[in-house]
């Protein structure tokens, strides 16, 4: 038994990858197996036969090499979701910073910021459609509802908790504003806001499939909606993998921000 | 630097003229008159809560007054004022700077160019005992050599009024011990008029050429006593009979006021 535990819980790097890989192969194959079952209009399987039931895989492949349209449907939706995300990003962290640094300011937006925080942002698709219509910019407008909250929500509890003792060492040796600004209140807060910040990169996700989906359709929404139409579950499969695989790598992207500007917040006592 | 251009370093003179503070309805001290001369270390002990911190912060400028006035070089005090340094018992480092960002952090603030900071970093770093943790973060070191980081940053500045806030408060007897004798060695070196916060009579004694015990509710100066021992302090002061007698002294003088504070509670 005692064997087992130790085998179970051990740190080492193979166990570990292998057993990764163990879980992925395992997942893999089920979702084989159940959609090798099924007609290819309700599901794909992975790999498939290519002949009764077209792969996810093999889609995939040709979506992402041998479709040009494709990739300009993909190039389109990264746009909406940088634009989005970017403004997002730009007046979200140092609006925080100015709400914690204001306390007037901040008791006054405070509830309207947990109202937005915790409203579902796709309740509001219909009003975003019927003021401003169909075009780009309601939809980068969509992606950025989604994106500003939780970054400014994390941002200005972060820069809120700077322990005084450092402003007061700041006040001390004549700092001006913004210094505070450059040399506390931006790297304090930075660990909180890239928590925010990887929070919202899953939520512009969501909001960018959402506009795709609901407003003008275009981008990978607009090839979900196609594929869904033409009951090709392959195709619809494939396209859920390049969403998710975006949503990873911005997640991981964040994450590596985030190692490198909070490696000091943990070990500090 | 010199040893001789050292000991010319400046110092300046502080007035404190019937002056309190409130917090709110709560009067921590009132009336309090002091002078504070040139290249004078002068300790403040009182029991907890007396407001020898808070005083010290408004010699600072970092709190207002509310009676009377505080002033260094003849200039009432309303903000920081230029040299004027305050080393912290909590430290006050910044955990994303390194030992030599942090040091180098007032000269930054003050514009100092480049060349400046780069010679006077390393300088107050090696005085205070860091060479070779400049690249270190504080999270590094141990609490006392986060306090030597501490005071070197004060130090860079070159003040003429060095402000101590408890400075070793947080920090094991052995490592305090070493520091109370290294600060006035460092002192020695370049004397500047010094304002020594702490609650250890012991360590108000040996640092002080005068100590001020601060007693009552609100607080006011009880008594100023001058410490007649002889310089350099180091070590063997401590066993000196004068230092006990001094130190008893104190000791009884502060006992009535926590015994009296102690019964009040029961």
């Amino acid at each position: 038994m005692d064997r087992v535990l130790t085998f179970v819980n051990s740190d080492r790097a193979y166990v570990r990858w292998g057993t990764v890989l163990l879980a992925l192969l395992a997942g893999g194959l089920l979702w084989e197996v159940v959609g090798l079952q099924f007609n290819q209009a309700i599901m794909a399987p992975l790999i498939g036969d290519g002949v009764d039931h077209p792969g996810t895989l093999p889609r995939l492949g040709r979506y992402l090499f041998d479709d040009p349209e494709y990739l300009l449907s993909l190039l389109q939706s990264i746009q909406l979701f940088a634009t989005g995300f970017g403004l997002a990003l730009l007046i979200a962290l140092p609006f925080g910073i100015i709400l914690a640094r204001l306390v007037m300011l901040r008791v006054a937006l405070e509830s309207y910021i947990l109202m937005l925080y915790v409203t579902p942002m796709i309740a509001l698709i219909p009003f975003i459609l019927s003021i401003l219509g169909f075009d780009f910019w309601p939809k980068v407008l969509v992606v950025y509802l989604f994106a500003f909250f939780p970054i400014l929500y994390n941002t200005l509890e972060g820069a809120r908790s700077v322990k005084p003792e450092m402003l007061e060492v700041a006040k001390s040796f004549r700092s001006s504003e913004f210094a505070i600004w450059t040399d506390i209140l931006i790297p304090y807060t930075l660990p909180f806001a890239l928590t925010g910040i990887r929070q919202a990169a899953g939520r512009a996700l969501v909001g960018m499939v959402a506009a795709e989906f609901f407003l003008s359709t275009s981008g990978l929404g607009e090839e979900l909606q196609t594929a869904s139409r033409n009951f090709d579950m392959a195709g619809v499969l494939a396209t859920i993998l390049v969403i998710t695989g975006l949503g990873i790598s911005f997640m991981k992207i964040a994450g590596v921000f985030e190692q490198k500007y909070s490696a000091w917040r943990g070990l500090d006592r | 630097m010199s040893a001789e251009a050292e000991a010319d370093g400046q110092s300046s003179r502080i007035e404190i003229n019937g002056v309190g503070k409130r917090y709110g309805d709560l009067q921590v001290f009132k009336d309090i008159n002091l002078e504070f001369r040139e290249r004078e270390i002068v300790t403040i002990v009182g029991p907890s809560g007396c407001g020898k911190t808070t005083l010290l912060r408004c010699i600072d400028g970092l709190l207002p007054v509310n009676e009377g006035e505080i002033r260094i070089e003849g200039d009432v005090i309303t903000q920081p004022r230029e040299g004027v340094s305050m080393v912290f018992q909590h430290f006050g480092l910044f955990p994303w700077k390194t030992v030599r960002q942090n040091v180098g952090y007032g000269l930054k603030l003050a514009g100092a160019p480049r060349a400046e900071i780069a010679e006077k970093v390393p300088y107050y770093v090696d005085l205070v005992g860091l060479k070779g943790f400049e690249d270190a973060y504080p999270y590094q070191l141990s609490g006392g050599m986060q306090q030597r980081c501490g005071l070197a940053r004060a130090l860079t500045m070159e003040p003429s009024v060095l402000l101590m806030d408890e400075p070793f408060a947080a920090v094991d007897a052995q490592t305090r011990e070493i520091l109370q004798f290294e600060l006035l060695k460092i002192w020695r070196m370049r004397p500047m008029t010094m304002v020594f916060v702490t609650h250890s009579i012991e360590e108000a004694v040996l640092m002080g050429d005068r100590v001020v015990v601060l007693k009552g509710r609100p607080s006011s100066v009880f008594e100023v006593i001058d410490v007649d021992l002889p310089a350099p302090r180091d070590r063997s002061t401590l066993a000196h009979p004068r230092f006990t007698e001094i130190r008893e002294h104190v000791w009884t003088t502060l006992m009535d006021e926590v015994r009296a504070a102690e019964y009040e509670l029961n």
